[in-house]
């Protein structure tokens, strides 16, 4: 018995070492900056392809894919491809968590970028420590105002104008043309609304009637008690602050049960082309409904922006519905092209951070508000245009085109301004 | 009488406890100095087989040794991760105090489930436990303070200064993991070899005979269902620490998962638990690995790792029902039988 154990013990022991030994082969030598080859530089992102929030965002990410493609085919960033690694996530932070550590270990990418969702981008930023460990992530495509803290978030960088803000604009915008009128609000009841609710409070904002919903449950069978509840109140003016699956579960509901309140929809939940696909309702419904941007609306084609996200969208995005879902991607894509450019001939993950400090508030994008990164600011842009949707669902400014409200994420003043937008660079191309 | 018993198996086996104590010390050791040497993604997936592993074994305890089948895994595990996560962020105790809560707490509800479940047998409780892993973590999106979808964070920190700047994120995971489940499936071994594993064996295999010889059935599967729930709370917990405390990581789905890898490893073997532990985590590779040589259509990179899972099911069952594990036992068994009939 003592020989078996013995033996036991010794095959137990060779076995060790056998795998110490091939692990110890295959690790490989590193010379470069993780991710950056003589060739290739590569990146990654989390978002929802499918799930719950999947209808529209899913369309996010392969935009990002097609502007980087187009990047590639006319010489790539300082001779390097972009090699772009979707992950889904199906909105679920503990698999946005999963999804991050294979982007980090296993494809090893140099940064990520373009990451969806509020709870999703938290629980990365807290879980995988990218922080600590000097992962950048840039652009999250949430507007999450408290992603622009740079001692918790050191190497996040936020891009869309903030919930907070545009709590804050539209609840001016609410005091002065619908005072007395009865105001509900749908918002998700999580750290994306309860950004949008501290908004509103600096505006001074009060509703009649406050429904938050828990994120995945914005199917029909909610909505109907979402409009109940609305109808049962006389709610004159709905706004809905959530994803755009909720806003068309909410429009679809209503229009079934001849409800026509004057619609809100929050700026990341208000894609017409997302709503009308998710419900039977026309278009026109629509007509009418209040919403706000930071980027031109995806159907104004004289905008030079939108003009060229169109061109690199018929060539390398199969030539899909082209909406703001699109729009936000190459947008983003756009500026992470600048960021890997402005990081030099041999980037590391400091010299990207420290370019988009340095240089991030000069680079061109089709956001009409003004860009706020510096060596001590984490904001991107600062503000919103004001907009109804019209019979075809386009979004037309409620005010001279080019005019912004800008303000901050904290109680500072709502400003009216004119946009000051850098123009397209040459081929929509980094300079 | 007792001493006299434990003496002769003591000559018999050369104390097996002291055996058994030596095989996990040995393991531990093997383990960390592998921990050194393998990137930080086979740390990271160490991690994670050592928490599936201890999920199993919980499993193995419970359905091998005292009958009751569970599908509800994975509902013990997110009460474990949410009784750690809870007592850290409002008592913030020492790590290994959250562990323990995990543990208690999850045994706690064990043990409430258990006293009902010891009444149903067979699929009846397969459909009661069913419903737990269906019903239970959505619970935390009714009160505020379990964080709804969002989770909670249940953040065991970094390493100690002590253990170097080297010492990564996924390192101290892997060595809290593999220390837990560690320690616990010695616990296990040692109790599914005590009169208690007897006497579950005994329960499953002819309850009438069991109570005939005065077991008291129900009152042992309820002590099996208590401690199996005990022992996926750690696992959750540790689950927790390297994802997230929140519905979305305790899903129906990983309940199933358990179960498949406690089958794959065979119900009735301990030791399996650690293998089907690597199977639960190698399978997506594998997969990923082939699927990839077929081009990157999405159809065939989500579905492949359920289709090699569902052959290596159908394979299992009927080569090896046992699991491969203790199918190699009984061969050993055999061989040994023969030697011994040939120096006859």
């Amino acid at each position: 018995m003592i020989g078996s154990f013995r033996k036991k013990g010794l095959v137990a022991a060779s076995a060790i070492v056998a795998i110490a030994g091939l692990a110890l082969a295959a690790v490989p030598a590193q010379a470069r900056e993780v991710g950056v080859t003589a060739t290739s530089i590569k990146i990654g992102t989390t978002v929802p392809l499918t799930g719950i929030a999947g209808p529209g965002y899913a369309k996010v990410a392969p935009a990002m894919k097609a502007y980087f493609d187009y990047v590639n085919a006319n010489g790539g960033i300082n001779g390097r491809k972009i090699e772009f690694i979707i992950k889904d996530d199906r909105y679920l932070p503990p698999v946005s968590v999963e999804k991050t550590n294979e982007l980090i270990l296993k494809d090893k990418v140099f940064a990520i970028v373009g990451a969806l969702g509020t709870a999703n981008n938290l629980a990365v930023n807290s879980r995988v420590r990218l922080g600590s460990r000097g992962v950048p992530s840039l652009f999250v495509n949430t507007g999450f105002s408290g992603f622009a803290d740079k001692k918790k978030f050191p190497t996040l960088f936020p891009l869309f104008s903030s919930y907070r803000m545009e709590a804050k604009i539209m609840g001016q915008y609410i005091k002065e043309n619908f005072a007395g009128k009865k105001i509900g609000l749908i918002y998700q009841n999580d750290d994306f609304g309860a950004d949008a609710l501290k908004g509103f409070e600096s505006a001074g904002v009060k509703f009649d009637v406050s429904l938050p919903y828990v994120s995945g449950t914005q199917g029909a069978a909610t909505a109907t008690t979402w409009i109940q509840k609305m109808a049962a109140a006389k709610v004159e003016v709905v706004y809905i602050f959530g994803v755009t699956t909720a806003t068309a579960a909410a429009v679809g509901v209503a229009a079934a049960a001849g409800y026509k309140p004057q619609w809100i929809f929050g700026s990341v939940g208000a894609d017409a082309t997302t709503i009308v696909g998710q419900t039977t309702v026309p278009v026109a419904l629509l007509n009418g409904a209040l919403s706000m941007s930071f980027m031109p609306d995806a159907a104004d084609t004289t905008d030079e922006y939108v003009k060229f996200f169109r061109e690199v969208n018929t060539t390398y995005n199969n030539n899909a519905t082209f909406d703001n879902n699109i729009m936000a991607g190459m947008n983003g894509a756009m500026m992470v092209a600048q960021a890997l450019k402005a990081a030099g001939a041999n980037p590391t993950r400091k010299s990207l951070i420290a370019a988009i400090e340095s240089k991030g508030s000069t680079w061109a994008s089709a956001g009409y508000p003004p860009i706020g990164f510096s060596s001590t600011s984490r904001v991107g842009y600062t503000g919103f245009w004001i907009g109804k949707y019209n019979l075809t669902g386009s979004l037309i400014p409620v005010e001279a085109k080019g005019t912004i409200f800008t303000t901050d994420s904290g109680n500072g003043p709502v400003v009216k301004t004119t946009s000051k937008r850098p123009a397209l660079p040459a081929k929509g191309l980094p300079n | 009488m007792l001493k006299q018993k434990r003496d002769k198996s003591s000559k018999r086996e050369h104390n097996p406890y002291r055996r058994r104590l030596l095989f996990f010390i040995l393991l531990g050791w093997g383990l960390l100095l592998l921990g050194d040497r393998v990137s930080e993604l086979r740390v990271y997936q160490g991690a994670l087989i050592a928490i599936y592993a201890l999920a199993i074994g919980s499993l193995i305890l419970l359905t091998g040794y005292s009958g009751q089948l569970s599908l509800g895994q994975g509902a013990f595990m997110a009460i474990g991760a949410y009784a750690a996560a809870l007592t850290q962020i409002y008592l913030q105790p020492p790590l290994i105090v959250t562990f323990i809560a995990a543990v208690v707490v999850a045994a706690l509800f064990g043990a409430i489930i258990g006293g009902g479940a010891a009444r149903l047998s067979g699929p009846y409780l397969a459909g009661t436990t069913l419903a737990l892993a269906l019903g239970l973590p959505t619970l935390a999106n009714l009160f505020s303070f379990l964080g709804g979808e969002t989770g909670l964070y249940f953040d065991v920190g970094i390493a100690p200064e002590r253990f170097g700047a080297e010492f990564t994120l996924y390192k101290w995971f892997f060595w809290i993991a593999a220390l837990a489940t560690l320690i616990m499936l010695f616990f296990i071994q040692n109790i599914l070899k005590s009169r208690y594993g007897r006497a579950w064996k005994a329960g499953r295999s002819n309850p009438a005979a069991a109570q005939l010889v005065g077991l008291q059935v129900g009152r042992r599967k309820v002590l099996a269902f208590t401690i199996s729930a005990g022992v996926a709370g750690l696992a959750g917990a540790l689950l927790g620490m390297v994802s997230l405390v929140a519905p979305s990581t305790f899903t129906l789905s990983l309940s199933f998962a358990i179960i498949t890898g406690a089958v794959l490893a065979g119900l009735t073997s301990l030791t399996g638990s650690i293998l089907g532990g690597l199977v639960l985590v190698v399978i997506p590779e594998i997969a990923e690995m082939v699927s990839g040589n077929f081009g990157e259509s999405e159809a065939v990179t989500a579905n492949f790792p359920g289709l090699i899972t569902s052959l290596l099911l159908i394979l299992t069952v009927l080569f090896t029902p046992n699991g491969p594990a203790e199918q190699w036992h009984h061969h050993k068994e055999k061989k040994k039988q023969k030697a011994l009939e040939k120096a006859h």
